[in-house]
C-alpha cells in the first residue's frame, strides 16, 4: 500500500455541467430525462447525485462518461468539452461486469489491452491497484470464484488502473448487502484519499451518499431536475463509528429523506 | 457435502449400468428376431461382428473410410468457413444482416439432398458434389451459432469496451468471440454430424467409393451383411468425430477459463436441427 501513496498524485479534473438537457425519443412520444441541469464539480471533489428511481441520475452519469449524447446543453471537463468515452475518466458500473474468462489481474489489465500491449509499468500499476483493493491473494483467480464485494472490488481497481483524473461511479453497491456495501464504502474513502481524483457517486442510498461525500446533488424526477445541492460540513477522515454518533450525519440524511419524500 | 458427491456417482454408475443392460437387451432382441429371418432380411449381431472383423482385417474398408472422412472433412471445414464468417458478418453490421439472411432461409427452404444429381452432373462421380452437400447442409447451424453467441454479448459488457474506447475489432476479439466459444462449439458439433449425413446421402446419389457407396453396392447384390458393416462403421465413425470435437473443447475452454465447467458457460447448449 505504501507503493501506492509513494506514487505521484494523478491529476485531478473538475466538470463543468451547463443546461444539459436529455431527451429520449419513444413510440410513445419523446421522454425529457434530464431538464436544464446546471453543476460546477471541483477538482478532487467527492460528489453524490441521489434522487428517486427514473430520476435521470444514472443519465447524468453516463452523459459525463461521454456513453450517450446530451440533447442539449454542454459538459466539459477540465475545460474541454465531452463528444464521447474520455481517456481521463474511470467508470464503475452497477454490475461489475468483468470477462468471466480472464483472472483478476488480466481484467484489471484490460483497459491497457485495448490500446496496445501492457508494458512492464502497466503490469506493476495492475498489481498495484489489485492490492490497494485488498485482492493481492486473487491475482490468479477468474472472477466466478469471488464474492460479489470481491468482483466489486476488481471493477474498482480497473477503473482506477489508469489512474484516471475522474472516477465515475452507478450505484457500484447497489447489489451488495448492507455489510458489504459498508465496507466497501469506507475502502472507496481510503482509496479516494490515496488517489484524489474527483469522484461522481450515483446512489439512491442517503447514508451511503452523506457518508462518503463533500456535496450532495439532489434530483427530483420526471423530469430529472436538480431540486437541491446539500454541503457535508463532517470533518474527514470519516469512520462508520464515528459518523454514525454524529448528530450532523442524522441530521443531513433526515433532510435529504424530507426533500426526497 | 459428502452425500451430495456420493449420490451423484452411485447416479453415474446406476446411469452406465442401466445404458450398458438395455443395450445388450437390445441386441439380443436383434439376435432373436434375425435368427428366425433369411439373412437377407438380417445377419444376426455375431454375422456383423464376423463380417466387420474381415472386412476391416483385409483392409478393404481403409479406403472408404478415408474417401468418407475427407468428404466429412473438407465439407465441414468449408461449412464452418461460411457458417462463422457469414454469421460474423451479420452480427457486427446490420446491413450485411440484411442480405445474408434471405439467403441463408432460402437456402434452408431449399431441400440441399435434391441437389446431389445435379452436382453429379456437374462434377462427375468424384469427391466434389459430397463436400458441397456437406458444406452446404454444416453451414447452417454454424451460422446460426455464431450470430446468437456474438449478438448475446451482454449490453453491459459492449457499454464496458465502449467506455475503454475500445475499437469494433477489440470488441470483437476480446469480448464478444470469447463470449460466443461455447455457442460456437455447440454449433461446430451439429455441423460435424450434419458433414456426416451430407457426404454419406450424397454418396448414394453417385459415387463409387466411400462408406455410403457401399451401402449402394451392397443393396444391389442383396449383400444384406455388408450393409450392417457400413452402419456400425459409420456409427462409429460419428462417434470418435464427437469426441474429437469434445476433447477440442474441453482445450479451448481450459485454455479460456482455466479449467472446464468453471462457469455456466462450461455446459454446451444443445442446439436442435
Amino acid at each position: 500500500m505504501s507503493a501506492v501513496a509513494q506514487e505521484p498524485l494523478p491529476a485531478s479534473s473538475s466538470i463543468a455541467i451547463e443546461g444539459v438537457t436529455k431527451v429520449f425519443g419513444s413510440s410513445a412520444g419523446d421522454i425529457t430525462a434530464l431538464a436544464e441541469i446546471n453543476f460546477e464539480i471541483a477538482p478532487r471533489e467527492f460528489v453524490s447525485i441521489v434522487g428517486p428511481s427514473g430520476c435521470g441520475k444514472s443519465t447524468l452519469l453516463r452523459c459525463i462518461g461521454g456513453l450517450i449524447a446530451v440533447s442539449g446543453g454542454s459538459i466539459r471537463i477540465a475545460g474541454e468539452l465531452v463528444t464521447g468515452p474520455d481517456p481521463r475518466i474511470g467508470y464503475v458500473f452497477q454490475k461489475p461486469v468483468l470477462l468471466p474468462w480472464r483472472t483478476v489481474k488480466n481484467n484489471v489489465l484490460l483497459p491497457f489491452e485495448v490500446s496496445g500491449r501492457p508494458t512492464d509499468a502497466d503490469n506493476v500499476k495492475a498489481d498495484q491497484v489489485i492490492e490497494m483493493v485488498g485482492l493481492a491473494d486473487y491475482l490468479h483467480n477468474r472472477p466466478e470464484e469471488l464474492s460479489g464485494g470481491m468482483q466489486q472490488r476488481v471493477s474498482v481497481a480497473r477503473a482506477l488502473v489508469t489512474e484516471p483524473s475522474i472516477l465515475l461511479m452507478d450505484e457500484p453497491f447497489g447489489a451488495l448487502d448492507a455489510q458489504t456495501r459498508d465496507t466497501m464504502n469506507g475502502e472507496l474513502l481510503r482509496i479516494w484519499s490515496e488517489s484524489r481524483t474527483t469522484v461522481v457517486f450515483v446512489t439512491h442510498d442517503i447514508g451511503e451518499a452523506v457518508f462518503l461525500s463533500d456535496r450532495i446533488m439532489v434530483m427530483s424526477a420526471r423530469p430529472g431536475r436538480v431540486h437541491d445541492v446539500i454541503d457535508v460540513d463532517i470533518e474527514r477522515p470519516r469512520t462508520f463509528a464515528n459518523i454514525e454518533a454524529d448528530e450532523r450525519f442524522w441530521a443531513l440524511r433526515r433532510r435529504i429523506r424530507e426533500e426526497l419524500s | 457435502m459428502a452425500d451430495l458427491r456420493r449420490s451423484r456417482n452411485t447416479d453415474l454408475w446406476i446411469g452406465r449400468l442401466l445404458f450398458v443392460g438395455s443395450f445388450a437387451v437390445l441386441v439380443l432382441i436383434w439376435h432373436i428376431w434375425a435368427s428366425g429371418n433369411s439373412p437377407l432380411i438380417s445377419p444376426t449381431p455375431v454375422d456383423v461382428l464376423d463380417r466387420l472383423i474381415s472386412y476391416v482385417g483385409e483392409g478393404r474398408a481403409n479406403q472408404h473410410i478415408r474417401i468418407t472422412l475427407q468428404e466429412i472433412a473438407l465439407g465441414f471445414a468449408a461449412g464452418a468457413v461460411i457458417g462463422i464468417g457469414l454469421g460474423t458478418l451479420a452480427a457486427e453490421f446490420d446491413i450485411a444482416r440484411r442480405v445474408i439472411m434471405p439467403y441463408v432461409i432460402i437456402t434452408q427452404a431449399l431441400p440441399k439432398f435434391a441437389l446431389a444429381p445435379i452436382l453429379v452432373i456437374w462434377f462427375g462421380f468424384g469427391q466434389e458434389p459430397k463436400i458441397i452437400i456437406a458444406a452446404l447442409i454444416a453451414f447452417f447451424p454454424l451460422l446460426e451459432n455464431t450470430y446468437l453467441g456474438l449478438t448475446s454479448t451482454p449490453a453491459e459488457m459492449i457499454e464496458l469496451f465502449r467506455a475503454l474506447r475500445a475499437s469494433r475489432w477489440t470488441t470483437l476479439i476480446k469480448g464478444r468471440v470469447p463470449h460466443a466459444v461455447p455457442a460456437l462449439f455447440s454449433g461446430l458439433r451439429v455441423a460435424l454430424m450434419l458433414a456426416l449425413v451430407g457426404a454419406v446421402v450424397a454418396e448414394y446419389v453417385g459415387a463409387n467409393k466411400g462408406l455410403g457407396a457401399q451401402i449402394i453396392v451392397a443393396q444391389g447384390t442383396l449383400d444384406t451383411e455388408l450393409m450392417y458393416v457400413a452402419f456400425v462403421l459409420l456409427t462409429i465413425l460419428g462417434l470418435a468425430l464427437d469426441k474429437l470435437h469434445g476433447l477440442v473443447f474441453r482445450l479451448v475452454m481450459r485454455r479460456l477459463y482455466g479449467r472446464v465447467g468453471a462457469t455456466g458457460t462450461g455446459q454446451q447448449p444443445r442446439v436442435s436441427v
